[in-house]
């Protein structure tokens, strides 16, 4: 799938900005808030109705603005017209497939697959467990439709059921007692089938992750990564799962707290066996990060049959050359991406093969030049 | 611009009613001010009457103009089977199918802390009290296919199974996350006839 044309209205620098792309590298370059990352934001909300850098959506509209508004026009075998408008009057966003509109965000992820490569990403490798969680949701829910939506049903089942914890602390009664084995069988359900579906990601990713770790740094070191989650210890998940909800049912109560399921569980990361969080160097980190978001890309691409979109924001800035050679290198087995950069000597050391794209932009004004 | 009171007042009650914008509400008062006066008076029946005659049924809560519904009433439906939903306006959608000839109960509602509401606000026991009529053989759970609905009829399953009832719930043939009022016909037909055990 690639990303033909965009537009702009309203967003950020953008007062109105159409582009067009190459179905292949598109470079776009520019000094410090001249608004290119901000290409990058619009791309990703297109395809997740998200902000890619957790923004809040009114602090994307233009000065003295009310809406931004956001379409794009994405050809697989078929041409796709995605718009996004966003409104500061109801904060509310609307989202139109074909111009019909798109009831909810979850409908939507998934048809036009992305994968970013940002400076956030240093959380999933050196942050909490809840940022490997995230990582890792977004990886199935992009390939399975089933997976997101079981796993949105899971955060309300959370949630539910901590409130009714709650109820059950201020006002113990034999009818609410019955009512949260009601909501435990539910997150049980659907808690299994999400720690299933994890370990089935992490054993058909294993193999993604150690093919892109070693086109960047040959195979010297081997990456690993395993699903931490209760030990089962071989007993069937879902009754180990009811087993340990009983045993801490009084704990859950006392602290109104949903204790035991997959929204407490970790991914390891390791490198030749070695944890990654305790033993990594920096350099082990950054190359670990990118791993991952390109191992993302093949394994998204397998099991969907869509190839996604790349979007890389100013990776190229902190790699040294011999890295920076590789990911260049790498870059051209990928379909198309966009790839954000500050400094223009960099771009010498890339691969600018026929057919790519250079978009400058300067105060939200753009101008290309084809390589 | 001033606009006359009575005028805005009537726009302003207008935009009260669901999906009624402000735009709607105006075009709707001015083409009200225009219209016959007779129209006008029929209209302000029609309202006051649906809110004085119409109660809820007794027996099933579904909307009533007598102390029990039109279903209930009837002597042509099976009174062996009743369907369970969550509001009345699940009944229309369920009745414009045809497929289905039994008895209806409204819950008026599905479990769910959140939104503050307890379990003593539903008709379950109700429900529960109808089921001491032996005439009872089965209860379809057609509660719409989200997490709060879902949880809604295991709780109920529990509740009726111990006495010796059969409880089904419909067939998953509606989109996940959509709502029973608005799946279309034939699907709603087809979930009815294709339910599963519970
Ligand atoms: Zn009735």
């Amino acid at each position: 799938m690639v990303l033909k044309e965009l537009e702009l209205t309203s967003f950020r620098l953008h007062t109105k900005t159409v582009l067009k792309f190459s179905d292949k590298l598109n470079y776009i370059v520019g000094g410090n808030g001249q608004g290119k990352t901000t290409i990058l934001e619009a791309i990703y909300y297109l395809c997740t109705t998200k902000n890619l850098n957790q923004a809040l959506d009114k602090e994307v509209v233009t000065f003295n603005k009310d809406d931004f508004e956001v379409k794009g026009l994405f050809k697989e075998k078929v041409e796709n017209k995605v718009q996004l408008l966003f409104s500061k009057e109801t904060n509310k966003k609307n989202t139109s497939l074909n111009e019909k509109t798109v009831s909810k965000a979850s409908n939507l992820i998934g048809k036009f697959p992305v994968v970013t490569l940002i400076q956030l990403d240093h959380a999933i490798t050196m942050g909490s467990p809840a940022e490997r969680r995230k990582f890792v949701d977004s990886v199935i829910s992009q390939s399975s439709d089933t997976y997101l939506k079981t796993l949105i049903d899971y955060n309300r089942i959370l949630k539910q059921r901590s409130q009714l914890l709650s109820n059950i602390r201020e006002n113990y009664s034999k009818s609410l007692m019955m009512q949260l084995d009601s909501w435990t069988e539910q997150l049980v359900k659907n808690g299994t089938y999400l720690i299933e579906q994890r370990i089935a990601f992490c054993n058909g990713f294993k193999e993604y992750l150690k093919k892109s770790y070693e086109k960047i740094m040959g195979d010297k070191e081997t990456p690993g990564i395993e699903y931490i989650f209760f030990n089962n210890n071989n007993e069937l998940i879902e009754k180990k799962f009811f087993d340990l909800l009983n045993e801490e049912r009084d704990n859950e109560i006392r602290r109104a707290a949903n204790l035991i399921g997959p929204h407490r569980d970790d991914f390891l990361f390791t490198i030749n066996g070695m944890e990654l969080r305790k033993y990594g160097s920096q350099g082990q980190h950054k190359t670990f990060q990118i791993a991952l978001r390109f191992g993302e890309f093949f394994f998204i691409k397998d099991k969907k049959g869509i190839t996604p979109v790349f979007l890389m924001d100013d990776v190229f800035g902190e790699l040294d050359t011999y890295r920076a050679q590789k990911i260049s290198e790498y870059l051209r087995e990928i379909g198309q991406a966009f790839i954000t950069m500050t400094d223009f000597g960099k771009l010498e050391e890339l691969y600018t093969g026929n057919g790519n794209l250079i978009i400058k932009v300067d105060n939200g004004i753009v101008s290309y030049e084809e390589l | 611009m001033q606009i006359a009171e009575p005028l805005q007042i009537a726009i302003d009650e207008l935009s009260k009613l669901p999906s009624i914008g402000k735009k709607t509400a105006q075009r709707l008062a001015l083409h009200l001010l225009k219209t016959d006066p007779e129209n006008v008076i029929n209209l302000i029946k029609a309202i006051s009457d649906l809110k004085e005659k119409i109660k809820l049924c007794s027996v099933c809560f579904n909307l009533a103009v007598d102390d029990t519904c039109d279903i209930c009433q009837s002597t042509k439906r099976d009174k062996s089977v009743i369907c369970v939903v969550e509001e009345a306006s699940d009944i229309f959608a369920i009745e414009r199918t045809n497929e289905y000839k039994g008895l209806y109960h409204v819950l008026g509602g599905v479990l769910s802390p959140l939104s503050g509401s307890s379990v003593d606000d539903l008709h379950i026991q109700e429900l529960i009290g109808r089921l001491q009529n032996t005439e009872v053989k089965e209860i379809i759970l057609a509660l719409n296919p989200d997490t709060e609905g879902d949880t809604t009829s295991l709780y109920l399953a529990k509740l009726i199974k111990p006495l010796n009832i059969k409880v089904t719930r419909i067939a998953r043939g509606i989109p996940i996350g959509g709502d029973l009022e608005f799946a279309d016909d034939a699907t709603i037909g087809r979930a009815v006839l294709g339910r599963s055990d519970l």
